[in-house]
């Protein structure tokens, strides 16, 4: 095999892990929120979510480093539309990620906290599960992975 | 090689249908395993409940990604290799993975029915089908993107 069909591989294990862990954590959140849950339950799925991180980081690790070393290996120009355009979404989706990362990381300890308090459902854990900011935030981090599995695929400018 | 990265326009929506089938097969499935696995342990009524959640995540969530997956490949399949004339042996992985793992998305959503209940034995099982389909999944992004043998 030659480096470049290496470096797809890579580059599309990368994109599984990103998306894959995305699903992950998005699949457990909505199951976090689709009821008034009680505390012990949020955060029986919040830590469950922590397994998809490090598939999340491996993704987004691979999806870049071996992209750029794709996009030298096969002779594309780095300031090709959809090679800038999907560089750009990876550092939006990234910082988006990392502030919902916080914001999840926070409303999982206030669920233990909660657990161990009676475990009785709590209306300041619902309004955090539920607060609109931080849902568009989450959800925005996930589609901005789609929308560059569009770009890879469609490829415009190219 | 910049020459075989170009493909007609009209495969694009197939393709990308085909690999966000894939991805989320592959992220459905990790969370069929972890909630599976999770419901091994612990307090009896969540481990019933993470079952639970299994079951519908591998129902709600995993067969349509499945089908999307499966549906679109036969869709590129026929642009690509009008006929089924021609076709390289990476496809053939792909049908290899499918078929049988078609049978274990079904096998592993009843076993999951079937895991709600607190009395089930065939808990154990769930997860581990779910990390056998991940390998195989893993088995067919290998053959579809490395293309090992052209």
């Amino acid at each position: 095999m030659s480096l470049y069909q290496w470096l797809l591989f890579f580059h599309v294990t990368g994109a599984f892990f990103l998306i894959g862990g995305i699903v992950v954590a998005g699949i457990l959140n909505l199951a976090a929120i689709v009821k008034d849950r009680r505390p012990s339950e949020v955060a029986a799925l919040y830590g469950l979510i922590r397994f998809a991180v490090p598939l999340i980081g491996a993704g987004l690790l691979l999806t870049l480093v071996i992209g750029l070393w794709l996009v030298h290996n096969v002779g594309y120009g780095y300031g090709q539309t959809w090679i800038v355009a999907a560089i750009v979404l990876w550092v939006v989706g990234s910082a988006l990620g990392n502030i919902d990362g916080k914001y999840q990381r926070q409303t999982g300890e206030l669920a233990q906290r909660l657990a161990t308090e009676g475990d009785a459902p709590s209306p300041e854990l619902r309004a955090r599960l539920l607060n609109p900011l931080a849902l568009v935030i989450s959800y925005a981090s996930g589609l901005t992975a789609f929308a560059v599995l569009g770009l890879m695929i469609w490829k415009p400018g190219a | 090689m910049v020459l075989a990265l170009i493909r007609p326009d009209s495969w694009n929506l197939p393709l990308f249908l085909h690999v966000l089938g894939a991805t989320l097969t592959f992220g459905a499935t990790a969370t069929v395993a972890l909630l599976g696995f999770a419901g091994q342990r612990g307090d009896p009524d969540r481990s019933v409940w993470l079952r639970g959640l299994a079951f519908w995540v591998g129902l709600v969530v995993l067969v349509p990604a499945f089908i999307l997956m499966r549906g679109t490949a036969l869709w590129i399949l026929d642009k690509e290799f009008p006929g089924g004339h021609n076709e390289p042996d990476w496809v053939g992985v792909g049908f290899i993975v499918t078929e049988p793992g078609a049978l274990l998305v079904i096998v592993m959503v009843i076993l999951a029915w079937f895991t709600r209940s607190p009395k089930s034995r065939s808990a154990v099982a769930v997860p581990w089908l779910a990390s056998i389909l991940l390998v195989a999944l893993a088995v067919a992004w290998f053959a579809m993107s490395a293309k090992p043998g052209g």
